[in-house]
This record gives structure tokens, sequence and C-alpha cells, in this order.
């Protein structure tokens, strides 16, 4: 705590968050209290154990009024406005589509940014985001501005149950009902449209939205058709959720067995793909022999789009400000340390979104991060690695440490919320996660290959086919050994 | 506790001191919002007309079935075209309830 104030004050200030999520605190109380803080903190400036007092209770207090504030919805948000009684009459709203939209066989749906809406015949100023669903395969995209007319819901028990199996939640019941009920308010999503079939959709425009997420967006479109161009479905599909984050390829045995063995976090885009991306845009920036400050500077946007192409999950904003502040720390000729920049992304999130403190994704980032940061170089030294003289025995060794460290840190997380505890993971582990590397660098490499040489990309393709062949085969195999993984009581 | 540099303790103030303002500017502005009413959209919007309509847009108003779908079609290729929504009640199978559940849904160009 001494050498890493911030990672204190991190700490400190997602306590504020969590006990605001508990005590229903009124705002104005608490805010003069936190301005009684701030000017405490101020006097004591030169006094460090009255200063550092005073400080902690500031940021303890701005995490509880973070978590107020974004809980309070204004009076023209598209919540407000959702009737608890039935109506006949549909609601019409104006709006944008905020992400990149969902499209099955039978239904379609995303996220749509609410501007206007008509309620008792009159045109209202509306706000915040609603989860839409349209029957049938629609040709939409971000940014698309719609008028959308159909009924509007509070998150309610059906639509959890169809949505919370969709979504693969593990753990049965009621749950996993109130869990996607929470999942979608920690997303800000407070309500859900079906829109009206047959004419629900009148389209007004399609210049709304971020223009760098709109660029990310299309870049992904155009990897995902390579990719399902190139290489057999399940193999696309794999890919597609390694490379671009798109899970919903994926089949569900595939998933369960990656589950098993605790390598899911393979499937989805995290910080270890960050890190892929980042390293080969080093690497061809390297090549190039561009000079090391414009390499950060190039590299960033890149990582930036990356972030922005993969939906920006919590992972992957996080590893994409760690990789920032890294490479800043690089920039200037800091000395760059681990706990600061986990804890300037931790902060960055939660400044934004107070609410993401309470998202699995979220906890099992950062959690296997620093349980990498912190245990890892303690049971290093207390195993005495770095005197073993083989070189590949102690390689192997160092991965596997990595891989019980970040197990050990996320076990209760994944006991409590999956209910499974794996045995096999740090094994898993250390033969799935080099296989998981290849897999993502073929398919980068196929993707930009494609572009090139079609003749040349079909070894690329090939290659892909056989290591995901791979991925199955040792997952199978492990899944099966005895005692490989266990479910807990209380497992749906 | 922790040591920090008299320039980070600055730094630190400030960016807490700009934190708490926004938080409270941003808090006030929501509390004391009230929606803003507008002009109303068009009242049309969302209607399906009646001489454009496929038999897939028909299908999707609520009360209408197959046959009664093929009947709107018949009819309207009998006659041409719709001149106003209350020739519904001519088709065989729309009654004057019925009439009066389906013609918020439809419209006439």
């Amino acid at each position: 705590m001494k050498k890493h104030p911030l990672a204190w004050l991190t700490f400190i200030f997602s306590f504020g968050i969590f006990i605001a999520s508990w005590i229903r605190a009124p705002f104005y109380p608490l805010y003069f209290l936190a301005i009684a803080a701030l000017i405490s903190t101020a006097l004591f400036f030169k006094r460090s154990p009255c200063f550092n007092l005073s400080l902690s209770c500031l940021v303890f207090l701005l995490g509880a009024l973070n978590l107020i504030t974004c809980d309070t919805l204004p009076g023209y948000h598209i919540a407000k406005y959702v009737n608890y009684y039935r109506s006949d009459t549909p609601y019409i709203i104006k709006g944008y589509i905020n992400n990149q939209p969902q499209a099955g066989s039978s239904r379609s749906s995303f996220i749509f940014k609410a501007e206007e809406i008509q309620a008792a015949n009159l045109r209202k100023k509306a706000c915040g985001n609603m989860l839409v669903y349209v029957k049938g395969k629609q040709n939409l995209s971000y940014a698309d501005e719609l008028i959308l007319i159909g009924n509007l819901y509070r998150p309610f028990t059906p639509l959890e149950k169809s949505a919370s199996l969709q979504k693969g939640f593990l753990t049965g019941g009621n749950k996993a009902l109130k869990s996607y009920r929470n999942y979608l308010y920690n997303q800000g999503i407070y309500a859900v449209m079906y829109v009206k079939p047959g004419c629900g959709i009148v389209r007004v425009g399609r210049n709304r939205g971020f223009a760098l997420k709109k660029l990310a967006l299309g870049l992904k479109k155009k990897i995902e058709n390579i990719i399902f161009k190139q290489v057999s479905y399940l193999c696309a599909g794999v890919l597609d959720a390694m490379l671009l984050g798109e899970k919903r390829y994926v089949p569900a045995y595939i998933n369960k067995l990656m589950l098993q063995t605790g390598t899911v976090h393979i499937l989805v885009v995290s910080g270890f793909n960050v890190g892929i991306v980042a390293f080969i845009v080093f690497l061809i920036l390297k090549i190039l022999r561009v000079p090391r400050k414009a390499r950060i500077i190039i590299s960033l946007p890149l990582l930036a789009l990356y972030c922005l192409a993969t939906g920006a999950s919590n992972p992957v904003l996080r590893a994409t400000l760690m990789a920032a502040v890294l490479s800043l720390a690089y920039f200037f000729r800091r000395e760059p340390d681990m706990y600061h920049s986990l804890a300037i992304a931790a902060l960055v999130i939660l400044s934004l979104s107070p609410r993401q403190l309470f998202d699995i994704g979220f906890q099992l980032s950062f959690v296997s991060v620093l349980s990498i940061v912190y245990l890892y170089p303690k049971i290093k030294t207390l195993t005495r690695l770095d005197g073993l003289k083989i070189r590949w025995i102690r390689l192997i060794l160092d991965n596997c440490l990595v891989s019980l460290s970040a197990w050990l840190g996320t076990l209760g997380f994944i006991a409590y919320y999956f209910k499974i505890f794996s045995p096999v993971t740090v094994l898993a582990n250390l033969l799935i996660v080099p296989l998981a590397t290849l897999i993502t660098l073929c398919g980068f490499a196929l993707a930009f290959i494609s572009l090139l040489s079609q003749p040349l990309a079909q070894f690329f393709a090939a290659a892909a086919e056989l290591l995901v062949a791979l991925l199955f085969l040792i997952n199978t195999f492990l899944a099966k050994l005895p005692f490989a993984c266990i479910y807990l009581a209380g497992r749906g | 506790m922790f040591e920090l540099t008299r320039q980070e303790k600055q730094v630190i103030l400030f960016l807490v001191a700009t934190a708490l303002a926004g938080i409270g500017i941003d808090f006030s502005v929501k509390r004391f919002s009230t929606a803003q009413s507008m002009a109303a959209f068009n009242e049309n919007l969302g209607k399906i007309d009646l001489n454009s309509a496929d038999k897939d847009l028909l299908l999707s108003v609520s009360g209408i079935g197959e046959k009664l779908c093929q009947r709107i079609i018949s009819y309207r290729q009998e006659k041409g075209r719709f001149l106003e929504q209350a020739e519904l009640k001519n088709i065989k199978g729309i009654t004057a309830s019925k009439y009066e559940k389906i013609k918020g849904s439809f419209i006439v160009r």
C-alpha cells in the first residue's frame, strides 16, 4: 500500500460503491460530507497522516456518490415512460442503434439509444438505452437512426428466462432470472421493447453514433466475412469468438467443455487477445523500422479501434487501458507499474460506470490480473524456481505458476457464480493457452493475408482448422480425466 | 499508510475536487430534469397502407388471419384500390366490432 497509493485509493473508491449499493443513503447529506472531507484534506495538506485519512474518506464518499448519481434516472429517462399496467397503445420511440445488432434466424436484437418518445399524443424528449427485439432477420447496423413502434416493458420474468437461457447462465432457477435482470441494469438497460411485427421500424437515417466505432464495426464485419468464407463453420465460430468476441457461433457443447476445463476465457476477447494484437502491431512496426516512440503513438489508436470492434467489454477495456498506461510510461521514460496501471484502468471504468463493479466479467478480469501480479512472484520465490538449471523445464513451470496464480485468485468467484470447481484448470491452461495464442495469430494472419492473396490464405485456413481441431481434442481429453471438474451443490 | 509527494497531492486534490463538482452537477441536472413536450410524431406512423400492403404485412396485424388477408387482397384487386378505411366493413368476416379493433392499424393513402 505504501508503494501503490493509487491501488489503495481505487480499493477505497470501489468499497464506497459497494457500501452504497447496500445502504440507501440520500445524496445531499453525503455530498456535504464529501465537501467537508475535501476541505479537511486541503487543510491537512502538509500533515501526511491526516491528509491520507481525509483523502481516503473523500474517495470513499466519491465512490458512493458516483453510484447514487449513476442510479438516479433523469425525469425523461425511457424507463420512466414504461407503464406498470398493460396498455394496447404501442409506444413510438425515436433514436439510434447503439451496438452491433445480433441477427438470429427468428429474431434480431440490439441496444437502442432513445431520444424522443410519443406519450399521451405528445412527442417528448427521452434518453437512456433499451434492449430491442424484432421478429425475423433485419438488415440493421450500428448508428441507424430509427423510429420504433412496439411494446415497452421493464425486464421481467418471461424475457429473463429466455434471455438467460440464451446467454448460457449456469446458475439455476430464480437466481439466473434475477442475475440477468441485474446484468441488464448493470449495463444501463432499464427497458425492453418488442417491436410491432410488420411496420414497427421506420428508418430515418444512417449517420448517427460515433465515427470511430462505426469504422471499427465495419472492419469487424469485413474480418468476419473473410473468416466464414475461408474456414469451416465450426472453426470460423471459434475464430470469431477468439478474435472478435462474437461467441454466438460457438456450439454450446464446446462452450460447456471449455468451461469444465477452465479454459473458456480464451473464447472471449480478453487481455490475452489485446496483448496479442499489441504484440502483432509492435512487431510489424518494428520490422518496418518505425522508431520506438512512434510505435507507441501508432499502436494506441489501433488498440482503441480493436477495443471498440470487440464491443468494449470490461476485460478488453481493462487490458486496453492498462496497455495505454504502460505504453505511456515507456513513452515518458517512467518506470511502468502493473498495480498503478491496473488501478487506473479500474478507476476509469468505475468512474464512467460504477455498476460494472458487480459485473462478473469485471470481477474476474481484475482479480485474475491482480492475482497474477501479486501471487506469481511470491509463489515463484517460494518454489525457488529461478534456481532451476534446465531452461525449458523452468519455462514450463513458470507458465504453470502463472496459471496457478490466476486459478487461485478466481477460484472463489468461479465457484460462487458458476458452481464449478475445476482442478484440471492449471494443466489445461498450460496446454491450451499456447495453442490459443497460435490460433489467434493464425486467425489474424488469415484475415490480413486474405486481403492480399487468396491462395496464400488457404495455408493459414488449413493451419487454423488443424489447431482448432487440436484444441477440441485436448479439451475433450482433459474434461474426461477423473476429477477434472466437480459441480458444486446449488447448481441448477 | 502511503506517501505522496507535494506535486502528487496537488494533482490528486485537483482531480478529486473536479470529480466532486462534476458529480454534484450531474446529479442535480438528473434530479431536477423533467420531460419536455415537443410537436407530436406523424399520427400515421406505423400504420399499414391498405393499398400497398402485401400478404405478410397484412398478416402482421393482430386479428387478421390467412383467409381475411386473402379477402382484403381480392377486394383490392377487384375494386382497384381502397378509397377509405371504412370499405373494410364490406369484406366478409369483418364485423363492426372487428373493424373497430383493427382500424387503428390501417391507413388509406
